[in-house]
């Protein structure tokens, strides 16, 4: 039984700055949570008061069902991943990962099983007599993972590990790590700023912002059912397309009027909106080239500043009525730069949100 | 367990850690240093010396050990630690210099460049009181200077150094450049290397001569710790003891020309007079706080300091231009 | 057209190299050579041979009954090895304190030790022989080597070598592993900081062997005495009298270990040397 749990808890350093004003959070025994957001959003903060290395201004977090705001890191039965790695560099791989153990007096015969264990899982078995200077970066990085692990720990904390890395690197470890926590069983707390990290790796993810918890939820739901404006723009890349519009009524429904487009969207949510300014949330994929997507009241014919061919699909940068948009379409029905497309918009995937709150009006 | 709403809970906190690891530098700078100091400025206002076998004072006497001191040689003896100091610093920072633009100058290759370091630095880990006593040795009226100077006939009867104020002043300004010039080249060296490359280049193409390259390129950019080496030589100048005690046997002869302050000071120390010791520790104090500030400051530039010290960099300095 | 002119200049460079280095070997050079020649030899002329009276030297200087060297010797060791291991661990220990750790007086002890970063000790010499007679430390060798505990160039050479070399998330690793603070910096900070330790440990060690001025006031025992008060006594000792030999023999004995364990370690030495300086 090792959740997480924070219980209105606030971060002030000495010199007066909050940095997490009030924080409930709840994360689950054996779940795979990530906290991202951009930097400065307390993710990291969070973290390291979990882990101890931050004292808690405010508030109580407990760890399983122990008050834990008064326990220093060693009694905390967590273990931790730096971004650094912040591996001995005096020791030997062995050494660094038996260091924990040693210290709280586990039997030599143990610390020398566990170790192996370790190292065998993570493939270190030739290196555990070198010192961290003559590892790369990937080795690295594993003998950082090896040093938590050895210790059975019953929440594992990794912060922004793979930051060091190069990108194809990154994406080999992002798999080792989510098949270490399925091995493992425990617990696992993840800090990047990386939105394509949160979306592979975890069971549910924890957007924040202003050390301020925006949404916390699964990646589909997300994806799928952004709660505001900054998670809608976070997660999903390339980002999702803001376009200013105004609500009007159609029929018997609703339009959101931009250029000389009118999407039809009927939702009653917007009824109060009629004659207003809304932000329409499109994501690139939603438009479509495809000739059987075009129906009425869905369409806009916009010029290309700029396209990317990726392979099978292409990005297209576009300028639509004085507005920026990003779309993805199959590269066959791509147009190339400086010519104009007709596009049709997926009107049940619209999100749409309030001006001034910047919330979700509707999903 | 809803809500106990106590104010404030117990923290992990590692503050007490910072004070207890910087605890015993500070209690030992408190015993050997701040008390001893706040005493001896204390005393500096009271007569208080040992005549005989008895015991003067501690009686209050405000400022007159200040007045005693300057109506005694401490002029005289300022002066002399002034000479002795330049007489040493000026050749000390000249070939410093050159040596270090020379070492750096990557036109000039100079090769055994770490051999000549090593000498060169060697004598400033040498005992200075050894060094002095060699020099006597060796600069005495029969020694083996004296020697071969006569044997090779540019003499025609041994000088005696110790004898005349030039001659003593000279050997232990000869002493002290020895002694400092390597550790100021290594230094100069160092800050010449930390100048980017890229710089030099730039002013080859520009067409600067080495002798402009060093005026105008070298010599603003290292400014900072040719600074640091001045004041830090200031205050070695200012504690010049060693030397100049063990060459004259602490009588500073000929007539007290080479008496500096702080044999001053270690004579009243060791008369006992503590009044008077007292009252030039403090002078000395004052003089050197005065440097320890200026050495601060070139250690820890404030935020427009560094903003001034960027631009000067891509601006060359009126004195360079002059040079 | 330009290689004539770096030509000469290459020349002029050599010609002063070897000028220096010659002032800078050569007193040493007959340092070395007098004290293996007699009173006698040394008295009749300047010779650049040694001689033979290098072991009756030694042996007298060491047997002199006035001199007491071989104690001096043992004084200097003492003192300047406890005042280099003293030194160089606190020194780390307090640039540790006021790197890793956050606290209210962080700021201003560190402006502190900045302050009286060059500020020399001669300064406060009087009340220093007071306080340490009233502490009854007089005459011994404690005042020599517990005031190393403070030492702030040290300090500042341990800092600035912290900061580029130990980041803060290896404490904060070694804290999750269960190290308490003292082990944390004993286990993982001091093998850290090996190299400015050596390098420190060095200069603390040489500048306590060469030390006078304080040593002179503190020791007033003969059996207490480090060399540098030996080698004045020598001076003010009736000069001319005095075996030459012997004067030599002390000197090399003053000087030579510390010249044998620099050429060993210059390398490591004058690196460090130029580290101190490269600071803006």
């Amino acid at each position: 039984m090792a959740g997480i749990t924070f219980k209105h808890v606030e971060k002030t350093y000495g010199n007066g700055v909050t940095v997490v004003p009030d924080l409930n959070l709840e994360i689950k025994d054996k779940e795979f949570v990530v906290l991202v957001g951009p930097s400065g959003c307390g993710k990291s903060t969070t973290l390291r008061m979990i882990a101890g290395l931050e004292s808690i201004t405010k508030g109580e977090m407990y760890i399983g069902d122990t008050l834990m705001n008064a326990v220093p890191p060693k009694n905390r039965n967590i273990a931790m991943v730096f971004q650094s790695y912040a591996l001995y560099p005096h020791m030997s791989v062995y050494k660094n990962m038996a260091f924990a153990l040693e210290l709280a007096k586990t039997p030599k015969d143990e610390i020398d099983k566990k170790v192996h264990a370790a190292a065998e899982i993570l493939g270190l078995e030739p290196y555990l007599d070198r010192k961290p200077k003559a590892l790369s970066g990937g080795q690295r990085q594993r003998v950082a993972l090896g040093r938590a692990m050895v210790r059975n720990p019953e929440v594992f904390l990794l912060d922004e590990p793979l930051s060091n890395l190069d990108a194809k690197l990154r994406t080999e470890m992002r798999s080792q790590i989510s098949k270490l926590h399925k091995q493992l069983g425990t617990t696992f707390v993840y800090v990047t700023h990386d939105q394509t990290e949160a979306m592979t790796m975890g069971d549910r993810i924890c957007v924040m912002k202003d050390g301020m918890i925006q949404q916390f939820d699964t990646p589909q739901t997300l994806y799928d059912y952004p709660c505001n404006l900054f998670v809608a723009g976070f997660i999903g890349s390339p980002q999702m397309n803001f376009i200013n519009a105004r609500v009007e009524k159609a029929g018997d429904g609703y339009a959101l009027c931009f250029g000389e487009a009118k999407i039809r969207a009927n939702r009653t949510e917007l009824a109060p909106y009629v004659g207003k300014d809304v932000i329409c949330g499109v994501r690139p994929e939603d438009f479509h080239a495809e000739p059987q997507f075009m129906g009425d009241g869905n369409t806009i014919h916009a010029y290309i500043d700029l396209d990317e061919m990726m392979g099978s699909e292409s990005y297209l940068y576009l300028n639509y009525a004085d507005q920026k948009l990003v779309v993805r379409v199959p590269s066959r029905y791509a147009r190339k730069a400086d010519e104009f497309i007709k596009l049709a918009i997926d009107t049940e995937k619209l999100h749409i949100f309030d001006k001034d709150t910047e919330l979700a009006i509707c999903q | 367990m809803a809500k106990k709403s106590k104010p404030e809970i117990k923290q992990v906190s590692y503050a007490k850690w910072g004070y207890i690891f910087i605890a015993p530098f500070f209690i030992a700078f408190l015993i050997f240093q701040l008390i001893p100091l706040a005493q001896t400025i204390y005393y500096s206002f009271f007569e208080y010396y040992r005549s005989g076998l008895t015991i003067i004072g501690p009686n209050p006497v405000g400022f007159d050990n200040y007045k005693a001191l300057f109506d005694s040689d401490f002029l005289k003896y300022a002066g002399n630690t002034i000479i002795l100091w330049l007489a040493g610093f000026i050749p000390q920072i000249v070939i410093s210099l050159i040596l270090a633009a020379w070492f750096t100058d990557v036109r000039l290759k100079i090769r055994g460049k770490q051999f000549f370091k090593v000498v060169i630095y060697m004598p400033n880990l040498i005992m200075a009181s050894a060094f002095a006593m060699l020099f006597f040795a060796l600069f005495s009226e029969n020694g083996p200077v004296n020697a071969s100077l006569v044997s090779m006939g540019i003499l025609d009867k041994p000088f005696r150094f110790l004898a005349s104020v030039s001659g003593t002043r000279g050997l232990v300004a000869l002493m002290n450049f020895l002694m400092w010039f390597g550790n100021t080249t290594i230094l100069l060296m160092a800050a010449v290397m930390g100048i980017n490359p890229a710089l030099f280049e730039a002013a080859e193409l520009d067409g600067c001569s080495p002798r402009q390259t060093f005026f105008r390129i070298t010599l603003p950019m290292i400014r900072p710790i040719l600074v640091y080496v001045l004041i830090t030589s200031m205050i070695g100048g200012l504690q010049m003891f060693d030397v100049p005690q063990i060459l004259t046997n602490g009588k500073g002869s000929p007539d007290r020309t080479v008496t500096t302050l702080i044999m001053f000071l270690n004579n009243h120390l060791y008369s006992k007079n503590y009044g008077m010791a007292g009252a030039i520790s403090v002078i000395l104090f004052i003089i050197c706080a005065i440097l320890c500030l200026l050495v601060y400051f070139n250690l820890n530039p404030t935020e427009d300091d560094k903003k001034i010290r960027k631009r000067d960099r891509f601006k060359p300095r009126k004195e360079a231009l002059n040079g | 057209m330009d290689k004539k002119p770096s030509h000469v200049r290459t020349v002029i460079a050599y010609v002063v190299l070897i000028i220096l280095t010659f002032l800078c070997l050569f007193f040493f050079y007959i340092l070395v050579i007098n004290c293996t020649r007699s009173h006698q030899q040394i008295q009749a002329g300047f010779s650049f041979l040694p001689g033979k009276s290098f072991a009756q030297n030694f042996n007298n200087v060491i047997h002199d009954a006035k001199l007491p060297v071989l104690s001096g010797i043992k004084n200097s060791l003492i003192v300047s090895a406890c005042c280099a291991a003293l030194a160089t661990y606190f020194s780390a220990l307090t640039a540790y304190g006021l790197y890793a750790y956050d606290f209210k007086l962080k700021k201003p002890a560190f402006i502190f030790i900045m302050l009286i970063l060059v500020m020399p000790t001669q300064v406060s010499a009087m009340g220093f022989i007071n306080v340490i007679t009233k502490m009854g430390m007089i005459n011994t060798l404690y005042p020599l080597i517990l005031p190393s505990v403070a030492a702030p160039a040290v300090f500042y050479f341990m800092y600035s070598y912290m900061q580029s070399t130990l980041p803060l998330e290896l404490i904060e690793a070694a804290r999750i592993d269960g190290c308490n603070e003292f082990k944390t910096f004993n286990r993982i900070v001091l093998p850290i900081m090996k190299p400015a330790i050596a390098v420190q440990a060095i200069f603390a060690f040489v500048q306590n062997w060469n030390n006078y001025f304080i040593p002179a006031l503190v020791l007033q025992e003969n059996s207490k005495r480090t060399l540098p008060i030996l080698i004045a006594m020598l001076r003010s000792a009736d000069f001319l009298k005095f075996d030459m030999g012997k004067v030599y023999m002390l000197i090399t004995i003053a000087i030579v270990p510390i010249i044998i364990v620099y050429i060993a370690l210059s390398r490591y030495i004058v690196a460090g040397v130029a580290l101190g300086g490269v600071k803006e």
